[in-house]
């Protein structure tokens, strides 16, 4: 008992020390990419030398990268995570504003993208139908080509919610992984003897495909939710949806560096966090 | 029921309609195009900001943005000193902030020592500096005040079109306004929404008050394709920019609804990179700083082509620094040049370039090939560089386009000054040569060609200082005018900058807004929102 | 056998555009950069097959050298990146312990950082005039480097899966060795998702070159390929108004679909 207590909490140091590792790297990146500390207000001919002074100060204030980092630690241990160089706010209210909406649309979407797939591809493994396994793949293959920003625009122009633009994206990825791993499954000679002596398909799929394929299907949850993650940033710029992913695409923008190693922290920590469950879900049913 | 009977019917509901609901009242739908950066008028430096300013600042005089002259706002009369230092006020009388707080002298006070306190930092209280010292600021009476500045300033008064009065007293600070609207909700990265000022001063011929309409609700917005999408499906009622390629579909599907306002101010421009420690090869420096280069580059480009293919022709060919709509200073005594690859090839020519298997080599036989750099998500910057590329084919020169976000474009032309040659279009809101003072000055940040300079590098540069401080001194207009011909003949002759194209500006209005007269000034949609009215929205008759 | 005839069509058709690609010189009438200024935004014509874009250029020469470009460099990228997460994900499969965190941690890391910034500090160390041919290159090396983490999960807990199963057991248990292990056993039971993986990744990376246009590093104008032909979608209502400007969206949706068709070949001879 004792024992797994200690490897919980070796396990769980590890992660917040990888989270943190993430803000930093982050943090450097920002620091050292071009335009770092410029702003575009300087190209205003009305502003006096005083003022452009002062906006480049503004941004010379965090761009001693260690003690940045000490003072953001410190800070945050305080839950004080800093204030945006580009919005001039607070960053707790900022992301606490705009975490639910982002988070709504990528479960909903990652939820409807797994039931779309998991039927779809079910279907042409039972059926071993030729016919819906053309067609799955001519479906995929027109949504893995369209550009988020297309999927975007079409669901903006059709009105519909940003979830679905979200499940749009991740579908076809989703749908290509699922048919081969249950295809590969259904493949194994274990199951094909017990198709042959006519056990029941839903038995065989509960009781032998499933538990087999159990340990990527709960990586591939992970990779989707960090998938859908990553679709959000377009789609929620292009879309104006007021979430993460908007504020993420405009603190690059504008490299505003507390931002976006706040955003990095929480895009690790979600990264992590569904890996990890996805680790530990995997091995249990093992 | 036949259709007839129902049309009827529908003519006689619309009949009682109409004259009722354009009366007053109903919600003016629009975009911004980014976030507000803030809602104190002081600290405006954005455009989205500086919308909200207009349509919730109350000024002391405002620049009428149709007939471009001045008229009195919450001063009723004004006077300037005859050595243009010092201005007097006469304010209005009774008037509220939008919390019920009484206004007074005092208010403008602490807005001017607000504006001029070096640690704020303001834009607007930027165009106030004129010399060193301190600005002055007494109020005698509850409705007097004076403002003595430390230096001459031209076009004083114009300048207080730009500054909202904030209140000195009120406990909500800067959102207790003076003007027609005031800012009763914000939801960041979605929208802005203005309810009407019920204690706005003014007042229509009937004595109605002002403004009409009950609510203003601006959604931020930046993709444009989006919003002409909802304008279409009537969610919105106005766009204040159209890009050109939007509003010539716009126009073939329903001409009703587009409006061009005319030329803008607002130009494209190219210059080539003299910064003497930029870090490019000397020769490259060479060509750059050879007047003949840059006028023979200058001809070798396509203006009228750069019109009609990148902005439907909804653009003209500019060729110096004041658009040909700002009447007054604008220098018509300049020639426009020709549009001629084979006199560009001659000029190339004395300037000791040779022209041979088309390509063009300079005296020591180095290729003449460079680099346009533009920000990137600017289509038709991207397309301008393109066409300036196959343009310059003809005279032997091989150019590359590179497209680079802002932030690595702006420190690229003003920190490390690693590029050839770049096309932007710098703001220029101000009809006032003033407004171009830190453009010109080679001491300047941005005289973009080669900033910051500790002397002048060249002798025209030199000149163009001297006539600049010049006619910012100058004690009758004419006597500016003439200074500032000088300076845009010296532009001509010099080209640091090359002049591509002035904008129109289009604009689309729905037929639901009643009493629009779309203006080339910001804000060119709804600088008349007072008077503006919502009548029953029609069909669009545009798709879906 | 329909489904034997459907992949040699498939083939067929793969083949016929590779070619195409490859002959663009000889199967355009125009130069991709030839503009014709009197005939911007043209319909499709005798003389424009598939019209001309909003500068005149023919859309046809454009989509024939984008083609070259983008189907020679993708494929390119998406082995690159199938490579990389290929051998690091099945090292941590089979290995385990301090290596398998290691790699893991590694990938998260990376599907967490702005790429973006990764990129533009590379644009910033590049110079600006380098050939468009050389920059095209760069830029689809760079894809197939950074695109191996999203494939590193799935082809980990595939190996992991066949470490604990029963025939590697018994592999093992009849003294096959390591090497002989991971040829004749590992490998053939990985090869249908690295091929899943490598398929999917290469509509992925004609896409992410459009993106990365945006901030400089892409395929440089005028230099045509589908990443920025398929740009031109974004803006919806031109579209909607002529209909063929899509073709560059076609021909993807084309490619992607006959590699997919094809690819259940060699997951049954696997």
């Amino acid at each position: 008992m004792r024992h797994g207590i200690q490897r919980i909490g070796v396990r769980l140091l590890m992660l917040v020390a990888l989270c943190l590792l993430g803000g930093l790297l982050s943090a450097s990146l920002v620091r050292f990419s071009p335009g770092y500390g410029v702003d575009e207000r300087e190209l205003d001919p009305r502003l006096s030398p005083a003022t452009v002074e002062a906006i480049r100060n503004s941004h010379r204030l965090n761009s001693g990268l260690l003690s940045y980092y000490g003072h953001y630690l410190a800070g945050a241990v305080h839950g004080d995570f800093g204030s945006s160089e580009w919005l001039q706010r607070p960053i707790s209210s900022l992301i606490k504003e705009r975490l639910p909406v982002t988070g709504r649309s990528v479960l909903m979407g990652v939820l409807v993208a797994w039931v779309v797939a998991l039927a779809i591809s079910l279907a042409t493994v039972f059926f071993r139908g030729y016919l819906l396994d053309i067609s799955g793949t001519l479906v995929s293959g027109v949504l893995i080509a369209l550009p988020a920003a297309v999927v975007a625009i079409f669901s903006v122009y059709l009105r519909t919610p940003v979830f679905l633009a979200i499940a749009l994206v991740t579908f076809p990825k989703l749908f290509r992984y699922l048919r081969n791993l249950l295809a590969h499954a259904y493949a194994q000679p274990y199951i094909l003897a017990a198709q042959a002596r006519g056990i029941g398909q839903a038995r065989i799929l509960f009781h032998h495909v499933l538990p087999l394929a159990a340990p990527a299907l709960f990586a591939l949850l992970g990779v989707s939710l960090s998938m859908a993650f990553g679709a959000a940033i377009p789609i929620e710029a292009l879309c104006d949806s007021p979430g993460v992913g908007q504020l993420a695409w405009q603190a690059a923008l504008n490299r505003d560096l507390p931002l976006i190693m706040n955003l990095t922290l929480l895009v690790t920590i979600i990264t992590v966090a569904a890996n990890s469950f996805a680790n530990v879900a995997s091995e249990r049913s093992l | 029921m036949s259709s007839r009977l129902k049309n009827l019917a529908l003519i006689a509901l619309l009949a009682f309609a109409l004259p009722v609901r354009a009366q007053t009242g109903g919600e003016l739908h629009f975009c911004l195009h980014g976030e507000p950066k803030t809602f104190n008028p002081v600290l405006v430096d954005d455009e989205p900001s500086e919308n909200i300013r207009y349509l919730t600042g109350g000024v002391l005089i405002r620049l009428n943005r149709q007939t471009q002259a001045l008229d009195p706002a919450l001063a009723t009369s004004w006077k300037v000193s005859r050595d243009r230092r010092t201005i007097t006020f006469h304010l209005r009388k009774g008037i509220y902030f939008s919390d019920g707080t009484p206004f007074s002298s005092e208010d403008v006070a602490y807005t001017m020592r607000l504006l001029m306190d070096p640690e704020t930092h303001s834009t607007t209280g930027d165009a106030f500096r004129s010399g060193e010292g301190a600005v002055q600021v007494r109020a005698p009476g509850p409705d007097i005040v004076v403002i003595t500045f430390p230096a001459p300033i031209a076009g004083l008064e114009r300048l207080f079109d730009q500054v909202a009065i904030l209140s000195a007293h009120s406990p909500k600070k800067e959102m207790a306004v003076l003007g027609p609207f005031y800012v009763a909700d914000y939801k960041a990265g979605s929208y802005v929404l203005l309810q009407k000022n019920q204690n706005y001063w003014k007042h229509d011929a009937q004595g109605h008050a002002l403004p009409y309409i009950d609510s203003v609700r601006l959604d931020i917005q930046r993709n444009r394709d989006i919003e002409l999408l909802r304008f279409r499906r009537g969610e919105l009622q106005l766009i204040n920019r159209l890009d050109a390629e939007q509003f010539d579909r716009l126009q073939q599907e329903n001409p009703v609804v587009t409006k061009n306002a005319g030329t803008g101010l607002d130009a494209e421009e190219l210059w080539f990179n003299q910064v003497p420690a930029a870090p490019l090869p000397e020769y490259k420096k060479a060509w750059f700083r050879t007047k003949g280069f840059r006028k023979a580059i200058s001809m070798a480009i396509n203006r009228a082509d750069l019109c009609r293919i990148v902005y439907a022709g909804y653009a003209k060919p500019a060729y110096g620094p004041v658009s040909p709509s700002n009447q007054f200073w604008f220098n018509k005594s300049l020639e426009d040049p020709k549009y001629d690859p084979q006199a560009a090839l001659r000029l190339l020519a004395q300037a000791g370039f040779r022209y041979e298997n088309e390509s063009l080599k300079d005296r020591a036989g180095n290729r003449v090939e460079f680099t346009v750099v533009t920000n990137s998500g600017n289509a038709a910057r991207e397309k301008i560089a393109t066409m300036i590329q196959q343009d310059l084919t003809q005279v032997g020169i091989k150019v590359n386009v590179v497209t680079l976000d802002f932030p690595s474009l702006i420190e690229r032309i003003t920190r490390t000054f690693d590029y050839d040659a770049c096309i932007l279009g710098l703001v220029n809101t101000d009809l006032d040569p003033n407004g171009q003072m830190n453009v010109w000055l080679s001491s300047s940040e941005n005289h973009q060609w080669n900033p910051s300079q500790k002397a002048p590098a060249t002798s025209w540069e030199a000149e163009i200082d001297k006539l600049m401080r010049e006619q910012a001194a100058a004690a009758t207009e004419k006597e500016r005018k003439a200074k500032f011909d000088r300076v845009q003949q010296i532009a001509a002759e010099q080209q640091p900058f090359i002049y591509l194209i002035n904008k129109d500006v289009l604009l689309a209005v729905s037929p639901s807004v009643i009493g629009a007269v779309p203006v080339v000034l910001n804000p060119p949609g709804f600088w008349n929102v007072e008077t503006l009215r919502l009548g029953p929205a029609p069909e669009l008759g545009v798709q879906k | 056998m329909t489904r034997r005839r459907l992949r040699v069509i498939c083939a067929a058709v793969l083949c016929a555009i590779f070619g195409v690609g490859l002959f663009a010189s000889t199967v355009s009438p125009y130069s991709y950069a030839r503009q014709f200024r009197e005939r911007p935004n043209a319909a499709p014509s005798a003389s424009h097959l598939l019209g001309t874009d909003s500068l005149g250029r023919d859309l046809f020469a454009r989509l024939v050298y984008g083609t070259r470009v983008s189907l020679l460099l993708a494929p390119a990228a998406a082995l690159l990146a199938t490579l990389i997460a290929g051998v690091f994900g099945g090292l941590a499969g089979l290995v385990g312990g301090w290596c398998e965190k290691l790699v893991l941690a590694a990938a998260d890391l990376s599907m967490a950082l702005p790429l973006l910034f990764v990129l533009l500090a590379l644009r910033a160390v590049l110079p600006l005039d380098i050939s468009p041919i050389l920059s095209v290159i760069a830029t689809f090396v760079l894809l197939g480097l950074l695109g191996w983490p999203s494939s590193l999960r799935v082809v980990w807990a595939t190996t992991r899966n066949l470490r604990n199963s029963d025939f590697l057991l018994l592999a093992r248990a009849t003294g096959c060795g390591r090497w002989r292990m991971i040829v004749r056993h590992v490998f053939p039971n990985l090869r249908p998702v690295l091929f899943a993986q490598f398929w999917i990744s290469i509509p992925l990376f004609v896409l992410t070159e459009a993106t990365l246009s945006m901030l400089g590093l892409g395929v440089m104008e005028p230099l045509p390929s589908w990443g920025n032909l398929l740009r031109g979608l974004e803006d919806i209502s031109a579209v909607s108004a002529n209909l063929w400007r899509l073709a560059p969206l076609i021909l993807l949706v084309l490619v992607v679909i006959c590699f997919q068709l094809i690819l259940p070949a060699q997951e049954e001879t696997a």
